[in-house]
């Protein structure tokens, strides 16, 4: 089913000899090396590799976390590489949905507080609406009646699931996952992984981050890191096809 | 709550859940607003109150001392061209004791009390005095109204009876019927005399002729000194001296300024530095804990960031949170702030003998008050919380991990890796004493600004115990006066016959007065003979010499008079006007004595030749085998008694240890006004350290955690704390003392250019020591909460801290 914001062939996202040097300790350290990279709308895309390889960099790119040395990041119409912080920030609060491996969900507010502050900060849905939503984003993921506990009241597995529901506050085309099941066990890890996949059947672009080769293998297209490279890529049976869904 | 958006949800959670944090950055703020609310409101209140109080007193422009006057002249006085109003008073010196007394008793060791005389007390236009007990005025005859002041050394109450001795040796009973300030009188704590006053009917009982001894006068509008000065000078040729009235002595004192007015300047200047400083503590300590939680909020920067938080929104809930600390901390520190003021200035103006009839701190104290606690946070914080803020994503997040990773870059990691055989837990503390350089930097810095400070006012004490040490230029055990002069001869045999005298030594001392260039007249200056040889006096030349054996018309004058009198240069000769004849004298030297008001010393051969050739004396000094004031108390009654027996009536007597206590009295103000600010300093301190070392632990949670899983014991997690605390007090004593040094300089530069009266400089190095043990001891005290806190975390909850 094509994306309403994917124009012909067009990709979502696409990098363009994207480098990133750190110039931490005495010798500069080249993270990515002119990598290029498409991904279009709707796609699910999983970046395997060894630690160190630099996914975390990749995504980083493309969420606008982090700056490349040279190169461009195009995500939609907006050069991402070209953005101010404060320009990054709305951007990324409407655009993409950040999931991480620690959750990093802030302490003090309850899950449906965490869930309603991407709407707070880029003044999206109007106040009284925002509880309603979030509500309805936490019923997505199973999670409505934990809506008024702390995070710090959850297991793991909830926690992640709480703060993919946050990243989809502003209902983000994209969602950008690093490791999202790398602090869970294979079952809850299962569970997320689920609720990515029917994200992606109702349209959304994933892209994630992961160590699991098993998962790897479910995504439907699936790029290989190392040594600041792309150098590898799968494309798996279509998920329907493989689970007869 | 629910009304609120989750950012602002996110401010109240972090406020209310971090309650132990939360209370120690309100309590940082607050005692600074505390501390200002105090200083500055305290000195706001003591000037309003103080100005007040003398205003309403009509002090008058010039008092004369006469021979004899009557109403007649007391009215000619009042019509000169240029007076207001002019009064007549009688004004003498008696001894008096509690209770009645047997007719036989001797009054040796009996107090000294000026009685003053006045018609018509209610209607009185100057040096008004108001009455604080039951009673009116004026004082029926026979009766007598005691100055306040009085009760800080003894205890009167209404319906007291004292004997008084009149200055011919008669008994007399008075009774006390009233209790009145009088805020022109000296405070008996300052002089060891007592003020009490009379109608002028019961002059008579104290064999006193009914006439005036005293003019005073207002003059019209507000005249300069140097225009009082002329007015006087006219009053008394055109109309005292015309009218054949004797005039002793013309005062003249600076318009609008008290007697206590330099330590008043003093006390209000010394505040005025300490409130500065104390201003900028509080915003060191405020710096330190903003940037101690911009750290500790660092991820959740980076999380909110990620999630779509613009800087200038992530900016704003800090900003409010700070704003929040400052509200409640002006709401703790400024009432507590007040409360205390009051005490304090209440204290103060009893030790200065006025009444405050409004404690009501000054509208500017309030708005310093609400800055302190609002806008001083909000400027401190707003750099930490910019940096803090403007932090890209990707470090704010990576700032999650173990912290401390540029450990093992610095310098100082580097010569920490030097020292080897450290105990480790030791050598843990002083790398985590060192891990967080920059908050140790600010740390640091509070604490040394409190420790130079703390020093600096115990050197200030010190030089001004010094100082007192110094005025005294006299080496007697004890003095006493007499009413009139006596036979030198005699009265020493007496004197040194007496059992526990060791050397005795009469001295003539007359009152004179200094004739300026442009005719006017100074403050009256003692002019006192001595043996230029005696051993009785040490002086400190500060110019020229002092009086040398073949010296004879030759004066060396004190600080006070050099003060006064800038034409009295060494070298320069001048006419002094002794028992009302001009005398010649060359200024040969100058002497460092202060507050003793203003004296001249002259060979006693050319004082004797002077005022008749007779050898007699007005002062006896002595000196006693015993070094116990008591007991040197005990022979000066002995002497006074034998003199009584022999004819010889005293009107004054006091030890060196009294004179010495009087002048510590005036000066001990200010050592009182040090050690209370001394005192809310060290608070400052305490807070400051504890809330960093709270914070620490915070921090380092993780690492405790880590330590814990390791094996670390209760003990060794406390030895880490403590020894991080007083290392940090260590550090911060060691530049505190530095600094100190020529901060006390400082100091005491104001506070002689503020008093006028030279200090000696006595570096406080016993207090090096004292604050040591007292810095070592807060480090610990303060560290101790922080350890036990950290003792208390659990394996499992520091790994899992966010
Ligand atoms: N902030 C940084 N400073 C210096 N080097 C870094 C930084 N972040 C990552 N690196 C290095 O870049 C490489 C790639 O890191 P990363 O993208 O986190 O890898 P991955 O996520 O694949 O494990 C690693 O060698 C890592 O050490
Ligand atoms: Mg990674």
């Amino acid at each position: 089913m094509p994306n309403e914001r994917q124009t012909g062939s067009s990709a979502l996202v696409s990098l363009r000899d994207v480098v990133k040097v750190y110039d931490t300790g005495e010798v500069p350290f080249t993270a990515l090396r002119h990598v290029d990279l498409d991904v279009r709308s709707g796609e699910f895309v999983g970046l395997i590799g060894k630690s160190g390889s630099g996914k975390t960099t990749l995504i980083n790119m493309i969420t606008g976390i982090d700056r490349p040395t040279a190169g461009e990041v195009v995500v939609g119409d907006t050069p991402v590489h070209a953005l101010n912080e404060n320009q990054l920030a709305m951007w990324r609060g409407r655009t993409i949905g950040v999931v991480f491996q620690f959750f990093q969900l802030l302490p003090t507010l309850t899950v449906i507080e965490n869930v309603m502050l991407p709407m707070d900060f880029c003044a999206m849905y109007s106040p009284a609406e925002r509880p309603e939503r979030a509500m309805h984003l936490l019923e997505q993921v199973e999670l409505a009646d934990q809506a008024h506990k702390l995070p710090s009241a959850l297991s793991g597995g909830q926690q992640q699931r709480a703060a993919i529901a946050r990243a989809l506050a502003n209902d983000p085309p994209i969602l950008a996952a690093d490791e999202p099941t790398g602090n869970l066990d294979s079952k809850t890890a299962d569970a997320v992984f689920h609720l990515f996949e029917e994200l992606v059947e109702a349209h959304k672009t994933i892209i994630m981050v992961t160590h699991d080769t098993d998962l790897a293998t479910r995504v439907r297209r699936s790029l290989v890191v190392s040594d600041g490279e792309i150098t590898d890529e799968t494309i798996h049976r279509p998920r329907a096809e493989r689970t007869g869904l | 709550m629910s009304a609120l958006a989750p950012r602002w949800r996110k401010v109240v959670r972090d406020l209310s859940s971090h309650r132990f944090r939360t209370l120690l950055v309100v309590l940082s703020i607050a005692v600074g607003v505390f501390a200002i609310t105090v200083v500055m409101g305290g000195r706001g209140i003591l000037l309003r109150e103080f100005e007040a109080v003398y205003a309403a007193s009509a002090p008058a422009t010039v008092s004369f001392t006469v021979d004899a006057a009557d109403a007649h002249v007391v009215r000619a006085v009042e019509r000169f061209e240029g007076v207001r109003f002019a009064e007549g008073r009688r004004t003498l010196a008696v001894r008096y004791t509690e209770g009645e007394q047997p007719e036989t008793a001797s009054s040796a060791g009996w107090d000294t009390l000026q009685v003053r005389a006045m018609p018509e007390f209610e209607r009185s236009r100057m040096d008004l005095v108001t009455l604080e007990s039951t009673g009116s005025f004026p004082p029926a005859p026979g009766e007598l109204f005691l100055e306040r002041s009085v009760n800080m050394v003894a205890d009167y109450a209404v319906g007291d009876v004292v004997s008084v001795e009149t200055p011919a040796g008669a008994r007399v009973l008075l009774r006390v019927t009233g209790i009145v300030h009088d805020i022109n009188a000296f405070p008996a704590t300052f002089v060891a005399t007592a003020t009490g006053y009379v109608s002028m009917d019961t002059l008579r009982l104290l064999d006193q002729p009914a006439h005036f001894n005293e003019i005073h006068l207002i003059a019209e509008g507000a005249p300069t000194r140097a225009e009082a000065s002329r007015l006087a000078t006219a009053i008394r040729d055109d109309v005292l001296m015309a009218r054949g009235v004797r005039v002793l002595q013309t005062s003249v004192p600076e318009p609008g300024s008290h007697f206590l007015g330099d330590i008043f300047r003093a006390v209000s200047l010394l505040l005025l530095a300490l409130g500065v400083l104390s201003l900028a503590l509080s915003g060191f300590l405020v710096v330190t804990t903003v940037q101690a939680i911009m750290a500790q909020q660092v991820s959740q920067v980076g999380i909110m960031k990620a999630i779509g938080g613009r800087a200038d929104q992530v900016m704003r809930m800090y900003l409010v949170m700070v704003a929040v600390y400052g509200v409640l901390a002006v709401a703790v520190g400024l009432p507590i702030g007040a409360v205390a003021g009051h005490w304090f200035t209440g204290y103060a103006a009893d030790l200065l003998n006025f009444r405050i009839t409004s404690y009501a701190p000054p509208p500017y104290v309030v708005a310093l008050g609400v800055a302190v606690g609002l806008a001083v946070p909000l400027l401190a914080a707003f750099v930490p919380v910019r940096l803090g803020t403007r932090i890209s994503v990707v470090r704010a997040l990576n700032a999650t991990g173990m912290s401390g990773a540029s450990f093992g870059h610095g310098l100082i990691d580097r010569a920490l890796g030097l020292v080897r055989g450290l105990p480790r837990p030791v050598a843990l503390s002083l790398r985590n004493t060192f891990l967080r350089k920059g908050r140790l930097a600010l740390t640091l810095v509070t604490l040394t600004l409190a420790s130079a400070v703390i020093m600096s006012v115990m050197s200030v004490q010190s030089s001004i115990l010094a100082t007192v040490d110094e005025v005294d230029m006299w080496d007697f055990d004890a003095q006493m006066w007499f009413a009139v002069p006596q036979g030198r001869e005699a009265v020493e045999r007496i004197a040194s016959r007496v059992e526990g005298v060791v050397a005795v030594s009469g001295m003539p001392e007359y009152r004179s007065v200094f004739t300026r260039a442009d005719g006017t007249e100074s403050q009256p200056i003692d002019v006192i003979g001595v043996h230029p040889e005696s051993d009785f006096v040490a002086p400190r030349i500060s110019e020229g010499r002092w009086l040398a054996p073949g010296d004879r018309a030759a004066i060396v004058l004190n600080a006070d008079v050099a003060k006064d009198e800038p034409e009295l240069t060494v070298g320069s000769s001048a006419t002094f006007n002794v028992l009302g004849e001009g005398r010649e004298f060359e200024v040969v030297g100058v002497v460092t004595a202060g507050l003793m008001g203003p004296v001249g010393f002259a060979p006693v051969q050319h004082v004797d030749s002077i005022t008749g050739g007779t050898g007699a004396i007005t002062r006896l000094q002595l000196r006693a085998t015993s070094s116990d004031p008591w007991e040197q108390a005990r022979i000066a009654r002995v002497v006074e008694r034998r003199l009584e027996e022999r004819g010889v009536p005293v009107a004054f007597a006091q030890t060196a240890a009294d004179q010495r206590e009087q002048v510590a009295n005036q000066l001990g103000i200010l050592v009182t006004f040090l050690a209370i600010m001394g005192a809310i300093l060290a608070a400052v301190g305490v807070i400051g350290l504890t809330g960093t070392m709270t914070i620490n632990v915070l921090e380092s949670t993780r690492e405790i955690g880590v330590m814990r899983a390791i094996g670390a014991s209760h003990g060794s997690i406390y030895q880490i704390f403590v020894t991080e605390g007083v290392v940090i007090a260590l550090i911060a004593w060691f530049f505190g003392v530095l600094a100190s040094y020529p901060m006390s300089v400082a100091l005491l530069d104001m506070l002689e250019g503020a008093m006028g009266l030279p200090l000696v400089f006595d570096y406080a190095w016993s207090g090096m020591g004292i604050w040591l043990a007292a810095v070592t001891a807060i480090a610990v005290l303060a560290s101790l909460l922080p350890a036990f806190r950290a003792s208390q975390v659990s394996v499992r909850d520091a790994i899992a801290y966010e």
